[in-house]
Order: structure tokens, then sequence, then C-alpha cells
């Protein structure tokens, strides 16, 4: 699961300058889905149809990160979100007055710097949207592109400061339903998403900058996530992980945090052909190891925060153990509601890459 | 030092003694500067936001992209463009929008979503949007204060429209770039103005490269144009500002007089001390510095009050300014204020600068003046025939420039500087011509009569005191006849010019959805359909200023009665006769007199194929039109350009009773309800800018005549001060009260029918320059001189209120001080 919520917030905080109190926005998060479809067990996904938007419910996404690999061996990283909102129950989808609201995040990580961006557009006049046939999500000229519905083989074009960035994804492994079959419950309580993922890209592209082209490749990851009411009004953020290992082996874990400590913890463990194994709360343990202070820019405002940058990580069933760490501290999403989001390494790079994301903090 | 500071310290004692001097003082240096800070406030406030006028929502908009036939953006076009990556682009809709009373508000709305505030690490944003509720249902309609109260809304209302939509609940607010329109999301913009297209995309600044980029990625129905409205704004506007700065000058020239007046009669109270001084042994230089010194503090005391009267005029002025900037020239003005600190020092240099024209003079006099005292009144009384003497020569000298100007003037500065010359010589004249009227009363008054001889020698006596409130009268009367004659002469001309040109009883916008084609096929239409006239028009730049061409069609009942002002009988035929060989057009006069063009003079236009030629064949009055303007038979239009703008259709009926009848064939051919408007509402619509145009004008010019009543108040109130022991000893004399109203009133009467005399054909002179050089030259349009004797009667009854004022309050004063006079009269006898 992935859950993101966070960053759909901006859907709401991108025009709601005077908003800074996180309470207050986590509050849309735990708003009330009265109206909205409800997300309930024993759903039967139907692709390609489910690669498009599902406009009765709140919110949704389309999250690539991708680890990539310069000649020098050097480790790069991107992610590249569209978001899309409800903002009212009823979908109104064409025109002007369409309630779909849509946001995009994309990042760039490189051994020289970090560099994020984010964009808005509102839907129903073609600005930004995801269509089925071909398969095609956008917002301005952020798109990823594909030939025929199915997702991939596709091309991801986006820009973030002055880099262009191409690449060619292409996967032909099965979809991963994460959770019960797709259900994937994140509190005690109604709170629930539908989420399926891609853990298997192989991704080569092109990284521009003034004139100057960097080739590189690796192994992406995709998300697909569509809810009502995802928060559960005692959790403060969540720490998610998503690792390629070294054997071909891939890993999803997250735990939302509980405001009194007792955080729910889930994940999935995929084997290299794409099958995959559940994970419940007492097959993980997720340990926070040193912590690490960086300048960050929250709401604008430079401000030091401390991050647990470094954890351990064990599957005590499968008799796994690994340490995750990041090889870049300063990937942090300034984004008008901010969180990290970044490269990470297994065992300091032996055994695998992955991404870390850390919210609420 | 000290003694510098003694004498400054004694000198200004005098108005602890006299506080109404130190007030009439004041109330001249606050009126001069107020009127003048006020119009200079509201000036460069306009100015400033012709500056911000190439902004959306505070965003840079240094393009526009438009549609080559002026129809508008499809949202298609928009987000083809953003899914390129031409992130600098942004929608903007603009429109007018008619209430269910008939009202026009105009409206602007963009997408605030796409606004370019640079995302990541910068805090800063265009607008403080609360929160979404500007862009969903029921959205919100942003109002600008001076809009609200206008409409009497209150927050959250809904403003019902003739089309019958409803715009969003109203929020009430001051956003700096908003201007005087409505602010909404586009799509409740797109619903009240019943369109699908936006009118143009808006560009924040492109490097060359990028704009060549852009250039080549638009489709050949968009074209990229710079953003010049500032520009034009600012050329445009320049002679509204001009007229008004030389209105505020008049008021500040008013002032003066009253400033000049009152130094006056300060100094000559304090002879007294001025000679105690010298005795004492202060240098006649210690003295002029002291002076000087206080001369300093009055103008900071009266530049700091002034500039404070004229920020609150400004507040309450602006509203009708902004209203006709918006309605003439399409500029938006913001509604806050700002006092900058050049209008503040300016205000003060001139203050000062004024202080010392009228101290210097008394002052000069002044301090010629042996050290002991003399026979000072007919010293006086000498020094004042020889004042007028040299006002005189002044005067006649001014009059001989004014004559040598005349031919020579070509701007509208130029304009100004020979109306203030005219008006500095009458003013000048006055003095003489007052004691001419004495000297004749004189004459006519029978010889043995006692009183009568002493009546005139006290005029006499009155006489240096009361020519410069005489003057500062004069140079107020003259101004508002002059104004007046110029407003009702435009006001007349307007009527009968909007009665020629609004004769259709519909008009239908361009921009509607509705069908001629669909109309004139239906059979019925032939029953109530007299004519019909489709306007349309095209866009160029010529002499780098907006021109626009309007196509007509030549044989509508409108067009054949254009009001000609310049024509060659038979060249108007051939426009007429749509004679493409020469492709005729009629011209605006604003092409004539700002543009310099003459009768048969081609110009060369660029059209899609090039440069053509095109014969000005005559010219008409197009009152109210900033821009220049080619009337073109539409069929002739059409040869160059294929796809003009739609403009407007006119309608004209067979009888006014089928209004309903064509109402509902409009809607059967495709027009929605709002998309037509009725002759009278234009008209009315027309009337009041005008109205508010010269709104201003006429506030300015009543307040001059107020500052001018206050002088002539000023004026005998000091009278009184200094002749109050006189008046005692007239009283112990035996002179009765009669006597003494008689002898203190007939002189103030006859100089003031004296000088509302010589108002008169100074007022009509001075409307015939303003008439026919200065509007000519400001706004490029002639119009006959009417001269009405209207004005000049209820000029001539409020002078009769002023004087009968000042003659109460002087009574009242008279009444409570006499007593103490005469007690003071008998201790030193």
């Amino acid at each position: 699961m992935r859950i993101r919520w966070l960053c759909l917030l901006l859907c709401w905080s991108a025009i709601s300058l005077a908003e800074s109190a996180t309470q207050e926005v986590y509050q849309v998060l735990r708003q009330d889905a009265s109206g909205y479809a409800a997300v309930t067990p024993h759903r039967t996904f139907n692709f390609p149809a489910d690669h498009s938007p599902h406009p009765d419910y709140r919110i949704e996404w389309w999250y690539i990160t991708a680890n990539l690999t310069d000649p020098e061996g050097k480790p790069w990283g991107i992610q590249w979100t569209l978001f899309r909102q409800s903002l009212t129950p009823k979908p109104i989808l064409n025109g002007w007055e369409s309630n779909q609201m849509w946001m995009a995040h994309a990042a760039l990580s490189t051994p020289n710097g970090y560099f994020p961006a984010q964009r808005f557009a509102r839907g129903g006049i073609g600005q930004a949207s995801v269509e089925a046939q071909p398969f095609a999500a956008w917002l301005d000229d952020w798109a990823w592109q594909s030939h025929s519905a199915n997702p991939f083989p596709s091309i991801l074009k986006f820009t973030v400061a002055d880099w262009e960035l191409t690449f060619e994804l292409n996967s032909d492994k099965p979809w991963v339903l994460q959770g019960d079959q797709g259900y994937n419950q994140k509190s005690a309580g109604n709170q629930a998403s539908y989420y399926y993922s891609q853990p298997h890209i192989s991704i080569t592209g092109t990284a521009t900058r003034q004139g100057k082209s960097t080739p590189l490749t690796g192994t992406a990851w995709l998300d697909r996530e569509w809810s009502s009411q995802p928060l559960a009004p005692n959790q403060q953020g969540w720490d998610w992980f998503s690792l390629h290992f070294k054997d071909g082996y891939a890993l999803m874990v997250y735990q939302l945090r509980h405001t009194d400590g007792k955080h729910w913890l889930s994940g999935s463990w995929i084997t290299p052909a794409g099958i995959s194994q559940t994970l419940k709360a007492e097959d993980i343990v997720l340990t926070p190891q040193t912590s690490q202070t960086i300048e960050v820019l929250k709401q604008g405002q430079p401000l030091r925060l401390t991050l647990p940058l470094a954890w351990t990580l064990e599957l005590p069933k499968l008799n796994k153990r690994w340490q995750i760490s990041t090889p870049y501290p300063q990937q942090w999403m300034a984004a008008q509601f901010p969180y990290w989001e970044g490269v990470v390494e297994v065992d300091g790079g032996k055994n695998g890459m992955g991404y870390m994301e850390l919210t609420g903090y | 030092m000290s003694m510098l500071l003694l004498s400054l310290k004694a000198l200004l004692s005098h108005y602890w003694r006299y506080p109404w001097q130190a007030l009439f003082l004041l109330v001249g240096l606050c009126a001069g500067v107020g009127l003048w800070s006020a119009v200079q406030v509201i000036n460069s406030h306009a100015r400033a936001s012709y500056e911000q006028a190439n902004q959306v929502l505070g965003t840079q908009a240094h393009f526009w992209i438009r549609a080559a036939n002026g129809t508008g953006v499809s949202t298609q076009d928009y987000t083809a463009l953003r899914r390129l990556g031409f992130r600098e682009v942004y929608p903007v809709v603009q429109g007018i929008i008619t209430t269910a009373t008939n009202q026009r508000i105009p409206l602007i709305a963009t997408d605030p979503i796409v606004l370019p505030a640079e995302v990541l690490q910068t805090n800063t944003s265009t607008v403080a949007f609360n929160d979404l509720a500007f862009i969903q249902p029921p959205y919100q309609a942003w109002f600008p204060p001076d809009l609200a109260n206008e409409l009497n809304l209150t927050a959250n209302t809904r403003v019902l429209l003739k089309n019958g939509q409803t715009l969003p609940p109203a929020i009430l607010q001051t956003q700096a770039q908003q201007g005087r329109q409505v602010l909404l999301d586009i799509a409740p913009a797109l619903k009240a103005l019943q369109r699908s297209t936006l009118s143009y995309l808006a560009v924040t600044p492109l490097s060359s490269e990028r704009q060549t980029q852009l250039e080549q990625a638009l489709p050949p129905h968009l074209r990229l144009i710079p953003n010049r409205q500032s520009l034009d704004l600012t050329q445009l506007t320049q002679s509204l500002h001009t007229q008004l700065t030389a209105m505020s000058l008049l008021s500040f020239a008013v002032g003066l007089f009253i400033v000049f007046n009152a130094v006056r009669f300060s100094l000559w109270y304090r002879r007294p001390t001025l000679r105690t001084l010298r005795l004492i042994g202060v240098s006649v230089q210690t003295l002029m510095l002291a002076i000087g010194l206080e001369t300093v503090i009055w103008s900071i005391v009266g530049s700091s009050l002034g500039l404070l009267i004229g920020y609150g005029l400004s507040q309450i002025l602006l509203p009708a300014m902004s209203a006709s900037l918006q309605s003439l020239y399409g500029a938006n003005i913001g509604s806050h204020i700002i006092l900058q600190p050049t209008t503040v020092l300016l205000a003060w240099l001139l203050t000062l600068g004024g202080l010392i024209i009228a101290l210097a003079l008394p002052l000069w006099q002044q301090l010629r003046l042996p050290v002991l005292p003399s026979h000072s009144l007919s010293t006086y009384w000498l020094t004042d025939q020889r004042t007028r003497r040299y006002l005189l020569l002044a005067a006649i000298g001014l009059s001989i420039l004014a004559l040598v100007l005349y031919p020579l003037i070509s701007t509208l500065i130029q304009g100004f500087i020979l109306l203030g010359i005219v008006l500095l010589a009458g003013a000048w004249a006055l003095p003489s011509l007052l004691a001419l009227s004495l000297t004749l009363l004189e004459r006519l008054l029978p010889k043995h009569s006692f009183q009568g001889r002493w009546l005139i020698r006290d005029g006499w006596a009155q006489l240096p005191a009361l020519r410069t409130a005489m003057m500062a009268l004069l140079l107020a009367l003259t101004a508002n006849l002059g104004v007046e004659a110029l407003v009702g002469s435009f006001r007349t001309a307007l009527s009968d010019w909007l009665e020629q040109r609004l004769s259709s009883d519909l008009y239908v916008q361009g921009s509607s959805s509705f069908d001629l084609a669909t109309l004139r096929a239906n059979p019925s239409t032939a029953t109530w359909l007299k004519a019909v006239n489709e306007r349309t028009q095209v866009t160029l730049r010529y002499q780098d200023q907006p021109l626009v061409l309007r196509g007509l069609d030549h044989s509508a009942p409108d067009t054949q009665e254009l009001g000609i002002t310049q024509a060659l009988p038979q060249t108007i035929n051939l426009w007429r006769n749509l004679d493409t060989q020469q492709n005729w057009v009629l011209a605006n006069e604003q092409l004539h007199f700002l543009g310099s063009k003459q009768i048969g003079e081609k110009l060369e236009l660029q059209t899609p194929q090039g440069l053509k030629p095109f014969t000005i064949a005559a010219f008409v009055h197009d009152y109210g039109n900033p821009y220049y303007q080619l009337y073109i038979p539409n069929r002739v239009l059409k040869t160059y350009w294929p796809q003009p703008e739609p403009w407007n259709i006119s309608l004209w009926l067979n009888n006014p009773s089928d209004l309903p009848k064509a109402e509902q064939a409009l809607l059967n051919a495709g027009a929605k309800a709002g998309d037509w408007t009725v002759q009278q509402t234009i008209k009315a619509a027309s009337m009041k800018i005008f109205e508010r145009t010269f709104a201003m004008t006429a506030a300015i010019n009543s307040l001059t005549l107020w500052v001018a009543g206050i002088a002539l108040l000023a004026a005998l109130m000091a009278i009184l001060q200094e002749r109050l022991p006189e008046f005692a000893q007239w009283r112990a004399l035996g002179v009765n009260t009669r006597e003494q109203w008689l002898v203190m009133s007939v002189p103030l009467l006859l100089w003031a029918s004296i000088t509302w005399l010589v108002a008169l054909p100074l007022g009509a002179l001075l409307s015939w320059l303003l008439i026919h050089k200065l509007n000519v030259m400001a706004f490029g349009w002639s119009m006959p001189l009417l001269w009405s004797m209207r004005p000049a009667g209820v000029l001539a009854l409020m002078t009769l209120g002023v004087i009968a004022i000042t003659l109460v309050v002087v009574a009242w004063q008279l009444k409570r001080q006499l007593p103490q006079t005469l007690a003071r009269l008998g201790g030193q006898l």
C-alpha cells in the first residue's frame, strides 16, 4: 500500500495558503466519505479498465518510482506521481465546471542533488487526465504514454528544474494485488483502499541537462490506489518502503503511525515472477536506527527537521533482516505539503535498492 | 541667532492674537494644495494602474494569444499548448454582463490553479485564495468595493443577470490588480456570459528563443501579440490627465490668491511689531530671515494639511474617475490609493513657492517703508494705485502675448498655458476696471450728496483690500462659466450625435450565437424587420496606436446618417457606392485632429495581402472613442480581411410595438436573453459615461468657486478687523447702522457685479478656447459652442449668496466687537 494521502492534501492546500496547521489538513482525509463510493472487500479487478480513473472515489493515484544507475554505477532515482481528487461526491467529468482536480509531483535524485517539482490542473478540460485507449496519463507536458491499453511498454517524459527526462518502461509480469486481493485495510476501522502494484518494471532512458545527456537504467515500481476515506483519526503519518533486491525479489512494507504507539503494519513479499505473499503486522519488525537532521522547507519556511533516515527491517518468518539507509539525505519534496521521499540502499547497496517515504514529521 | 528666534517668536505671536488670520492663511493653503494634490494623487494612481494593466491578478502578461478573427480561443487550443509544455500560458475570460436592472458590469476570470506561481522552493503566491470555494460550486464572485457600493451589494448576495443567469455569491474585497471588475473562476464566468470560448490566453515573459518556439507551436488561427496595453493606456489617457492637472492648478492659483491676501493682511497688522523690532535694533536681514522661517513653517503646516485633505478628496473623486476610465479606455483602476513621496515633495515646494510669491511683494513694500510712522494710509493708497497700474500694464502685455501665441500652439500643455495667460490677464486687468467703475459711479452720483461722496471715498479705501479677493472671484467665475459652457455644449452635441448614431431599435452583441441568416430566412421576419446593419471590426496599429476598422452595411439607415464633419460630396457618394478602385474610407475626427490626416489623404494599412492604400473620403464625429477608427463598407472590408471580428448587429423595427415579436424571433435565431440591448439602454449608458467623466471636472470646478467665496470672506473679515476702530469712531460721530451698511456693502456689491460682468466675456472666451482648441487637441473631437445665460444667472445668485453670508458674518463680528472697540476708543480719548 502506498499511502501518499498527505500529498493529496495538496489538492486542497494548493490554493489554501492560509492553511498551515498540519492537523487541519489531515482532517480533510478523515472527512466522512458519504456520497462517495465505498471501499469494500472482494472486489474483482478488471484490467486494463482499472488503470483508468475511478471518479466515484474521492482520491486516486498513479505512482511511479525508479532506482536507476548511471554509467559510473552511481545511484539515481525518479519519482513521478499523478493524483486525482473528486472535490465533491457526484463526479462531473467534462468542462470547466468539472469537480476533478489533478496534482502531479516529480523529482529527480542525482549524485549531485535532488530536484523536485509540483503541478496542478483541473479536470474536464484536457489539461490533465488518464485515458484508457491507448493508456495515457498526463498533466501539461508531464506525460506517461503507452501505445495500447496496457501501461507497458510506454514512454515517460517530464521535466524538473532544467532537466529533461525521457524513459522507456517495460514489464511483462502479472499485476500484484496488495492486501486481501487488492482490498487494502488501513486501520481496525473502515479505512481502506483498493491497491495494486507492478513492482517489476525495467526502465531505461536519459536525463538531459544543458545539452548533456546521462544514460540511466534500472528498475521501476508502479502503485495504483484509490479510496474515499483513507485515514483514521489517530493516524499521524507513515513510513513506507518499496525495495528491489539483487536476487529479483521485491518487498513493500509500510507502517501507519498511531498516536498510542501501536502502529498499523502491512506489506507484501513478491517473487521475481510476480507472485506475492501478503505480510501481516506480526510478520514485520520495522525499527528506526539513526536519525539525521536536515535543512528543509515547510510551507516555504526553512527549518531543521530530524528524520529517521536509517532503519532495520526484519521479516522473522522468512528469516530476513536488512539495513535500510539513504545515500542522499536531502530528498525532501518541498511541495506545498512536504514530505521526504527518495532513494534508499539495502545493506549499503549490496543487496538491493529501493524508495522510502516518510510523512507526518 | 537668539535675535532671529526672538523676532520669529514676536512675529508668530501675532497669530495667537488673531487666530482667524492663521485660519484664513491655512484655508488658502489647504484649498490650493488640497485640490491640486487630490488630482495629483488620482493621476499618479491611474498611471500606476496602467502600468499594472498588463497584469492579471498580479501576474505579468507580456503577451496575449488571441484568435486571428477575434472570436476567442478554444479550451482545446489552450490545453494543447499546455500539453506542449507552454506553462507560461494561462486562460483569461473577459466580458461585460448586464444585470437584471440593466447595469453593465465588467467581468474577468481566470483559472487560479494555473496562475504561474512558481511551484517549489517558493512561498510567493499571486492570490490569497481562501479555499476551493472559488473554483467549485456555488463559486465566488469577487467584487471590488466601489462596484459593490454602486450595486448596493452585500456579502453573499447573488446578482441576477438579464440573461436569467445568476452570478456566484458576492465576496466583497480589494484585490490590488482586480480593478473595477468582478473576478470569477472561468467556469461560472463562461456560464454568466453564456460563452464557450476563452477571451485570450495571457503569457508571462518569454525569452526570444521561447517566443519563437511558442509562435511556431501556435495553430494558424491564433496569434501571439505583445501586450502593449499599459503603453497604449498611458498615451490615450494623457489628455484627460493633463486636463485634470490644469483644473487643479487653477484651484491652486485661486488658493494662492487667498494666501496672498492673508499674508498681506498679516504683514499689515504686524506693522507695529515690525517697526518696534526694527527700532530695538533688529536688522532688515534678520527680519527677512525670520519672515522666511515663518514662511517655511507655514508651508510645512499648509502642505501637510492640504495633502491630508487632498488624500481624502481623492478617495471621494476616485470612483467617478475610475468608472470613466473603465468606460472610455477600458482601463482598470485599483482602489488602493497611495500618497507618493514625489507628490508630497511637490506639494510642499508648490506651497513654499506660492507663499514666497505671495509674500515677496508685500514684504518688499513693507520693508521699504520708513521706520518711523508717516501718513501710512495715504502711502498705502498711493502704493495701491501704482500696483493697479502695473497690473493693468502686465494684463495688456499678457493679452498681446496671448494673441501672438494663439496661432502657434499645437500641444495640450501649450493650450493650457495660453488659457492661463488669458485668465491671468483678465484677473490683473480687474483692479483697474473696479477703480474705473468707482470713478464712473462717482460721476453719476449727485455732487452735493454727502453720503454719496463718503461712500465713494470709502470705496477707494476698501479697494486695495478687496481687489485680490475680487481677482480670485473672477478666476473662479470665469472657470465655472467656461467649463459649464463646455459641458453643456458637449452634452448637447453628444446627445444629438447619439440620436443619429443609435437610431436602430435593437442591438445584438457580436459574440452572440445569434444567426442573422436564420432570422432572414424566416418569412415572418419581413413583417417587423425594417432594416439591418451588421457591423464587424478589424484591429490594427497605425502611427503606433490602435486603429479600428469598422465594417458597416453601407445602405443601413444609420450609415446614411453618419455625423459627417468634412467631406467632398462626390467622394462620400463613391464611398456609398462601394468604389473599390480607391478603397474609400470614412475616418473619425480623431484621425484628423490627433493623427493630422486630411480629406483625400491615403493611409497605408497592413492587410493579409500586404500594405494597401485607403483614401479618406470624409471625417465623422466619433465622441468618446479613444482610438483612431475607419468606417468601411463590409463588402470592401471583406475583400481584404475575409474574417473580420463580428461587432454587433443593429435591427430597425417597422413599428415599436413589434418589439416582443422581434425579441422572440431573436431567441428563435439562436440569441440568448441578454445578448441584445434596446436602444434606450445603450443611450442612457453612453450618457452616463460622459456625465461621470465631466462630474470630476464639475466637482473640482465648484470647489474652486467655494474657495473663491472663502477668499472673499477672508478679505472682508480682514477689512473689518482693520477698520473696527474707524467704525467705532463713526458710531461715536453718530453714523447709524443703515448708513454704515450702505457704505460697506455698496462698493462690495458694485465690484461683485463688475467682476461677474467681466467673467461673462472672459468665460465665453475660455469656453471657446476649451472647445475649439483644447478639447480638439485633448480628445480629437469637435463640437459647436453653445452659450447659455442660465449658468451665468446661477453664478450671479451664488456670488450674491457668498456676499450675503460674508456680510452676515461681518455684521455678527461687528456687533460682538464694536462695544469693546468703542470702550477702547473712549479710553484713548
